[in-house]
């Protein structure tokens, strides 16, 4: 599987991406700005990401611009709903109202930080990810 | 200060040892230092009726009202006057905090743990303060008597009395 | 603090919708289960309760929660589509609670910070049992079974955080002394050793590397940082580099307060947005919802120091607020309270000649504000007793099942409010005589109610009511009654009441022996109540509250136990007075009034005791300073004034000699390490720093009985 994090703060970014490449891929963006890049990138070369796990608290672009803009290109390049990419917000902010927002927003997941690796696993295999 | 946070630290530390001796009647005592918050002057006491005779009050202890005890007659030894020498330590056992009315203060001083031995246990029974003197200790030309202050302010034999006569009454 | 405050948003709504839609499913049960079947409006309510339940589990990833709801929303939905009869009521009632209670027992497992690990499958199979014979039982009826009831899963995920309650959150302020070079540098190296433990930190001045400018700042501001992190105050103490510190400030604060973040101490600066909506701007007309764009982060130059770009809104009209911060601030307006009467009674006022209208004016608008501000509080503080009164009806439905009861529970005044201290302590005591009333008071037999022309079903009223400032909750029931003769034979063979005759007692005095230590009439201890720890407990809790406890009954029509009690234990309303060189309160409310006698009205009795005769009325009479062994008192009742005092219509006299002032009392409870004297309930500071103690008027009477 082809995954793509965006996280600016290093110790997270280090811990989830030596956690996510178990499972495979991992490529690391470190705004909000470059992780749409990145997914436009890998649209364009046909290898679009399965999962992408976005920080909200980011520079240029927070978590929730970076999820809209993904779900407005899928929508705009008409990518069917099974195809899309799952996204997994990745914040330490974890008020409903954020949680509700990012749903709203269309994300698959929402993980409160420091995350919990157990549902995390359980929420990819829910995800039919892994 | 830096230096300050290390003190802190070292609090502990540095208390180890140390006991807050104060003089009533002839005898001296001595009394861990971390049990130790304050030395305050003479305060007014407002007492409360029908309680201990040692229970001397309450006072008010910048707007917390904490009550006194009086270690002479605590210790059943004559009572004496208050005077300006008289003063109140304050002290802290598991979150209780209680004054004890003392005659003068004398020092701190440092008390090693080999220099206590135990109070002794044959033919003194008549003396209430063995109760809460844990052991012995001989700093300069005196000795003094180190008390227990958690025994001091919690006296099981008495409540087991209170309890009983409370009790018959009911 | 921080264990009682999850600080997941999230989880916290979760629980909080939960346990209110539960609630509400109790409700609804309690209320119908004594009908045939529910109506289609239960079925469809708890059907929907079920289905949310289910759902917002589902995201939680609680997934025994989830299971089971699903299978309950299954047998609604089967009784919503079908509407079969013959469905066996009772039993589905108590499925619900079953369900209900699993669900409540995991939620309170979550909420303490456990693993939600309860194992669904007996409740499942359960069901599962009962589920098939609906299906049955709607076969047979020839009825056709409707389309499988449909569950989408979720596809949308929560994962809470872990143990994040377990973080600490400090501000530490580091002071470099002057001369120190490379300040900034210095800084940095604090904020890298942190980050080895840090969980998040955030620090001000932020641009400490590539600013030399910063190090200015820092040795005149000092340099703030925000840390969560996991280590204890010595572990993060031990990182931190101090060698050219001056002052090091330390503390620790809640979550809450972290989250404000170092606005106030952190400059300003614009934030660079880039704001994606541009061509959609009614989006951004919503009111003060987060929005994409509200939490990117300052541009990167500036070091790692993260702030947001907005503030997070502020919304909401309602907050939670922490009751230990709500005791704060009870413990601050008695202070309050305290230092006003400190200014307002301050001997330098008394000195003469002083002009002081222009005080006296000021003054009493500060007196004004005060009493407001004592009345706002207390107003937060008061809660409905709905959640008590809703327990209770758990508890009449459990017991009156188990010992073959049928019993009818009427609520009355269930929104009447109380202070949330006393909510905490009256709900065992109030359980405790709901089961007396389920267990001993309504008959065993319905023969023997019959008998008396009575209804067969039992019936305990619980009703609540708030009369001049006091709040009576009463539990009254229409069972045996209480036996006088039964319960003086009781009291005597106990020896509580040494030889006197049944005659000596009124009926209430009477009655008052249950409440007695080691007085338990009931011969066969039940599960239910009746351990012999009994009404002596219900009583003494009440009056540890300021509450009492009283008793009425009709042998054979049934009893009313009462509690009343205050609305608020914190602040009183008191007259002091002075014995000899003492301060004591009264409560004005338990003063009927004030006279001058002279010595010829005591009657004195032989043994000593001494009584008073006012307008042809006998009344026991107490001389403080004699009483409580007071010097300096005359102790004449010429010189001297008496009071006549009343408590739950018992009048007793007592003698003080000087009236001081009427004023607002905060009470302080007695330092517990003073045994509890009888005759005083408390104690408070008074205006010129100096300690009163409250006469407790119940005590008084009982101990002038016992003399």
């Amino acid at each position: 599987m082809k995954i793509l994090l965006a996280e600016d703060d290093f110790a997270s970014r280090k811990f989830m991406d030596k956690y996510l490449s178990q499972y495979g891929e991992c490529e690391v963006t470190v705004d909000g700005e470059e992780a749409v890049d990145a997914f436009m990138m890998a649209l364009e070369d046909g290898e679009p990401y399965d999962l992408i796990c976005l920080d909200v608290m980011m520079p240029v672009l927070d978590g929730y611009q970076v999820l809209k803009a993904i779900r407005d290109i899928e929508e705009e390049k008409k990518i069917p709903k099974e195809n899309r990419a799952k996204v997994i917000m990745t914040t330490a902010l974890n008020e409903e109202r954020n949680v509700k927002m990012a749903f709203e927003l269309g994300c698959e997941a929402y993980s409160g930080k420091p995350i919990d690796v157990e549902k995390f696993e359980k929420v990819l295999k829910k995800l039919g990810l892994i | 200060m830096a230096e300050e946070i290390k003190e802190e630290l070292q609090e502990e530390d540095t208390q180890k040892g140390k006991f807050m001796t104060f003089q009533t009647g002839k005898e001296y005592f001595g009394i861990s230092i971390s049990y130790v918050n304050e030395i305050i002057v003479m305060q007014p006491i407002t007492a409360i009726p029908e309680v201990e005779d040692y229970i001397k009050g309450l006072i008010n202890l910048r707007g917390k009202i904490i009550p006194v005890i009086d270690v002479r007659t605590r210790f059943k030894m004559e009572p004496i006057e208050y005077t300006d020498r008289t003063c109140i330590i304050v002290i802290n056992v598991k979150s209780t905090v209680i004054g004890l009315i003392v005659e003068k203060i004398a020092e701190v001083d440092t008390i090693l743990d080999e220099d206590i031995v135990p109070p002794p246990t044959l033919g003194h029974k008549e003396n209430e303060q063995n109760k809460y003197v844990y052991g012995l200790a001989r700093t300069g030309n005196t000795v003094k008597l180190l008390i227990d202050p958690e025994k001091l302010i919690k006296d099981e034999d008495m409540e087991v009395i209170e309890e009983m006569q409370e009790e018959e009454q009911e | 603090m921080a264990e009682e405050f999850s600080t997941d948003g999230m989880l916290d709504m979760f629980l909080y919708e939960s346990g209110q839609l539960l609630e509400k499913l109790e409700g609804i049960i309690l209320e119908k289960k004594d009908e045939e079947c529910f109506d289609d409006a239960d079925i469809n309510e708890i059907f929907r309760i079920m289905h949310t339940i289910k759902g917002s589990s589902g995201i939680m990833m609680y997934e025994n929660i989830t299971k089971v709801s699903h299978k309950l929303e299954d047998v609604f939905y089967y009784l919503r589509e079908s509407h079969p009869d013959n469905v066996p009521h009772l039993e589905l009632v108590e499925k619900v609670l079953i369900v209900s209670d699993f669900i409540t027992g995991e939620l309170d497992k979550i909420k303490d910070g456990n693993e939600a690990d309860g194992s669904e499958t007996a409740i499942l199979e359960d069901l599962d049992e009962f589920l098939n014979r609906i299906k049955g039982e709607i076969k047979e009826q020839g009825i056709r079974l409707p389309k499988e009831n449909k569950h989408e899963e979720p596809s949308q995920f929560y994962i809470a955080p872990v143990a994040s309650e377990d973080s600490h959150f400090y501000q530490i302020t580091i002071h470099y002394r002057n001369d120190t070079q490379m300040s900034n540098l210095r800084a940095y190296s604090a904020t890298y050793a942190l980050k080895e433990i840090a969980e998040n930190l955030l620090y001000t001045p932020e641009d400490i590397i590539t600013n030399e400018e910063s190090a200015e700042v820092i040795l005149a501001e000092g340099f703030h940082m925000l840390l969560q992190t996991k280590s204890s105050k010595e572990d993060v103490i031990k990182l931190i580099d101090s060698s050219e510190a001056e002052k090091i400030d330390f503390e620790e604060i809640t979550a809450a307060e972290y989250g404000k973040g170092l606005t106030e101490i952190a400059q300003e600066e614009a934030p660079i947005i880039i704001n994606l909506d541009d061509d959609k701007p009614e989006v951004k007309e919503e009111k003060k919802a987060p929005m994409p764009g509200d939490y990117v982060v300052k541009a990167k130059e500036t070091g790692k120091g993260k702030t947001l770009a907005k503030n997070q809104p502020k919304q909401q009209s309602i907050i939670s607020v922490n009751v230990e911060k709500m005791d704060a601030l009870m413990d601050l307006i008695g202070e309050i309270v305290i230092a006003e009467a400190v200014v307002l009674q301050n001997p330098d006022l008394k000195v003469p000649g002083l002009e002081l209208s222009n005080f006296y004016k000021a003054s009493a608008q500060l007196s004004k504000i005060t009493t407001e501000l004592q009345e706002v509080i207390m107003s937060m503080r008061m809660m409905p007793l709905t959640n008590v009164f809703q327990k209770m009806k758990r508890i009449v439905f459990d017991v009156s099942r188990k010992l073959g009861k049928d019993i009818e529970l009427e609520v009355i005044g269930e929104n009447t409010e109380v202070d949330k201290n006393i909510i905490e302590h009256i709900s065992d005591p109030l359980m405790h005589l709901v089961r007396n009333s389920v267990d001993h008071g309504i008959e065993e037999n319905v023969e023997d109610r019959t008998a008396l022309g009575k209804p067969e079903k039992g019936k305990i009223t619980l009703e609540a009511k708030n009369e001049g400032g006091k709040v009576y909750i009463s539990v009254k029931d229409d069972g045996k009654g209480l036996k006088k003769e039964k319960l003086y034979e009781k009291a005597k063979n106990n020896g509580l009441i040494g030889n006197k005759e049944i005659t000596d007692f009124t009926d209430k005095e009477i009655y008052r022996f249950i409440t007695l230590p080691g007085f338990s009439t009931k011969e066969v201890i039940t599960e239910y109540s009746g351990r012999g720890v009994g009404m002596d407990v219900v009583v003494k809790n009440i009056q540890s509250i300021g509450g009492r406890l009283e008793i009425d009954s009709k042998e054979g029509f049934g009893s009313e136990m009462t509690l009343v009690i205050p609305l608020t234990l914190a602040i009183i309303n008191g007259i002091v007075v002075q014995v000899g060189q003492s301060s004591f309160v009264i409560e004005t409310a338990s003063i009927k009034e004030f006279v001058r006698l002279s010595e010829d009205a005591i009657v004195k009795e032989p043994n000593g005791e001494e009584y008073i005769v006012l307008r042809g009325e006998c009344y026991p009479f107490i001389r403080l300073n004699e009483r409580y062994q007071l010097p300096d008192s005359q102790g004449k009742v010429d010189n001297g004034i008496v009071v006549v005092l009343e408590h739950e219509g018992q009048q007793v006299c007592i003698l003080i000699d000087r009236l001081i002032q009427e004023q607002e009392i905060v009470v302080k409870p007695i330092p517990s390490y003073v045994k509890k004297v009888k005759g005083l309930s408390g104690c408070t500071q008074l205006g010129d720093g100096s300690i009163a103690l409250i006469l407790d008027i119940a005590g008084l009477i009982q101990g002038e009985e016992r003399g």
